[in-house]
């Protein structure tokens, strides 16, 4: 019998813990709703298929079969659903979707981690251009405010700035791939030795401080200064460099730092990719960016696609626990019940007694700390 | 600032690894005369815990610790999803598959390898297109072929002391194995500064120490 224990990687969630969860929900929720999303919802169980452009590694399913003997699984990410969605209904472009849910993946057994977390985030489908990064952001990091979360990284990199890069060395293909793993992977020991055979090009100090190129935004800047000129890189730092103008306009208590040394979070990225994080956090507590060959998984046709997700059990961790006095326990008889009522619905942080008599309510809220009203005296 | 959290392994690493962060300016007087101690703090800019070699990779995951010191071998087992960056010239040594001298690597059944690395095995043997019975042994590995529980063993060796004692023979060499030096990727943004120069100082005092080596080698 497994009557009473819990399967690997859950928990159930309950008291203050919970109802932060649920608050931060809900306004997450409302505040995607006040800018004028619409909400999606997608079923939690999906075919197998739907997740196939994700890295097995980071999102291996919970599977099981369907009448047919087709593989379904729980839902390991919630963005390829809005994709399927999209490509299955034609609907008319642009969209601005929001949606909250858990995701479900199988971590390492015992290792303390959870299998199922919950998530919200929006989708911007049909706008192309730097614009629909703002407004992810702007929700992004006002959220963050309105939680009272305060000191928040935002980091902010490019998904196809390594392969720019790596693409002009004058080294065989496979020694660009190895090249590339290592920088991934921050191997430095292997990185510099595959570096070897450029040190005399004219890529050298930017080689040297590659593995290092996240942090302050001119920090990073000034190195990429000494990369010789390109185009797509020029764009591309172009674009970082006036969102990092907005939002250190919009935003000016939130630092914005920028990563060119990693590699893009799912092979259907194409652009800007950001992250946020604080000092304490063990987690990033939002992540996302530009995917325009996201539908490319359902359909031929390219869409411009921009989009957004917060860890909500992340936030948790984050968000203050609101101070609230002891509960109001209200003692009443059973013809008081609608001035009991009346009085729960003023006085907030507040619950009925339903003990039989006062001392069992007397008892009751000693032991639960609670204020004891005994609306019988009020006759 | 608050103290970078290390987590070094236990045992042979520990030893192995200690005048290296000592060399690199690192204060490991708790560690030297540790008694009963498993957390060290005589350097504040660091705190070192000490565990064993497969929890470092769980207390790294959790973003409990920032910087683990482990085998590369645990990594290989385990999988590891942070950043290894430093290969630290300490502590070098191969998997090898050894048996004794009546094995017969071409034999014409399934074999029996019997190992504390059951991924790695499975790995090697894959590669070379075979499909071997593995054995998971959690400790004195090379007794397995001697008492018959396994056709072979794959373990880690570092002088070959242990094999010829127990008249078993190297039959394939496997990947080497070294120290790592592992960063939390988010560790590595939050604390960027503090960790770049520990690992600045103990590349340098890692070349130092290969040098000496190779210079007392010379003198000798």
């Amino acid at each position: 019998m497994q009557n009473k224990n819990l399967p690997n990687g859950t928990r159930d969630e309950f008291g203050p813990q919970a109802q932060i969860k649920e608050t931060i929900q809900n306004k997450l929720l409302s505040g995607f709703k006040n800018r004028g999303f619409q909400k999606l919802t997608t079923p939690v169980i999906e075919y197998s298929d739907v997740f196939k452009p994700l890295n097995p590694d980071d999102y291996r399913p919970y599977q099981m079969l369907d009448e047919q003997g087709e593989t379904l699984v729980l839902r390991p990410d919630l963005t390829l659903p809005v994709a399927r969605v999209m490509s299955a209904t034609g609907l008319n472009l642009p969209v601005k979707w929001y949606y909250g849910g858990d995701v479900f993946r199988l971590k390492k057994r015992l290792s303390g981690s959870y299998n199922q977390l919950s998530q919200a985030g929006i989708e911007i489908v049909g706008y192309e251009g730097v614009r629909a990064e703002w407004e992810c952001l702007s929700v992004a990091l006002s959220e963050c405010q309105r939680l009272g979360i305060p000191n928040v990284t935002l980091q902010l990199s490019e998904a196809g700035f390594v392969d720019a890069v790596i693409s002009q060395l004058a080294i065989p293909q496979p020694t660009r791939e190895s090249l590339k793993q290592a920088l991934y992977a921050k191997d430095l020991s292997d990185y510099n030795r595959l570096c070897q055979p450029l040190v005399e090009t004219e890529f050298s100090e930017f080689l040297r401080e590659w593995p290092w190129l996240f942090g302050s935004f001119d920090q990073v800047m000034e190195v990429v200064k000494t990369l010789p000129d390109n185009e797509s890189l020029k764009r591309m730092i172009h674009d970082l460099t006036t969102t990092q103008q907005f939002v250190n306009n919009q935003f000016p208590n939130y630092r914005v730092t920028v990563d060119l040394s990693i590699p893009s979070p799912q092979v259907y990225y194409t652009g800007m990719v950001f992250r946020g994080f604080t000092e304490q956090s063990a987690d990033y507590l939002f992540s996302g960016g530009r995917y325009d060959d996201l539908l490319t998984n359902f359909q031929q046709v390219k869409v411009p696609a921009v989009g957004l997700a917060f860890e909500i059990d992340a936030l948790v961790q984050r968000v203050p626990v609101p101070e609230s006095g002891p509960q109001t326990l209200i003692y009443f008889d059973d013809e008081q019940w609608p001035q009991a009522e009346q009085l729960l619905h003023k006085l907030g942080n507040a619950t009925l007694c339903l003990t039989h008599n006062f001392e069992a309510a007397k008892r009751l809220a000693a032991s639960t700390n609670s204020k004891l009203l005994d609306l019988t005296k009020r006759r | 600032m608050k103290p970078i959290k290390i987590a070094l392994t236990k045992g042979r690493t520990e030893q192995q690894v200690i005048p290296l962060l000592e060399a690199s300016g690192i204060d490991c007087s708790g560690l030297r005369s540790k008694g009963r101690r498993l957390i060290f703090d005589d350097d504040p800019r660091y705190e070192i815990i000490l565990v064993k070699g497969p929890d470092v990779l769980t207390y790294l995951n959790s973003g409990s610790v920032q910087i683990g010191i482990v085998g590369s071998d645990v990594l290989d087992e385990q999988g590891n999803r942070q950043y290894a960056m430093l290969n630290l010239s300490v502590g070098k040594c191969r998997f090898v598959l050894a048996s004794t001298e009546d094995f017969d690597p071409q034999q014409q059944r399934r074999k029996i390898i019997a190992t504390k690395y059951p991924n790695i095995t499975k790995r090697y043997f894959q590669s070379i297109g075979e499909d071997v019975e593995i054995i998971k042994i959690e400790g004195s590995v090379e007794l397995a072929p001697l008492i018959g529980l396994a056709d072979a063993i794959v373990d880690i060796v570092e002088t070959g002391n242990t094999l010829k004692e127990n008249n078993l023979h190297v039959y394939a060499k496997l990947q080497p194995v070294n120290t790592k030096l592992v960063v939390n990727r988010l560790a590595l943004r939050q604390s960027q500064v503090p960790i770049k120069s520990l690992i600045t100082s103990l590349q340098t005092a890692d070349r130092q120490i290969k040098q000496f080596e190779m210079n007392g080698e010379w003198t000798r």
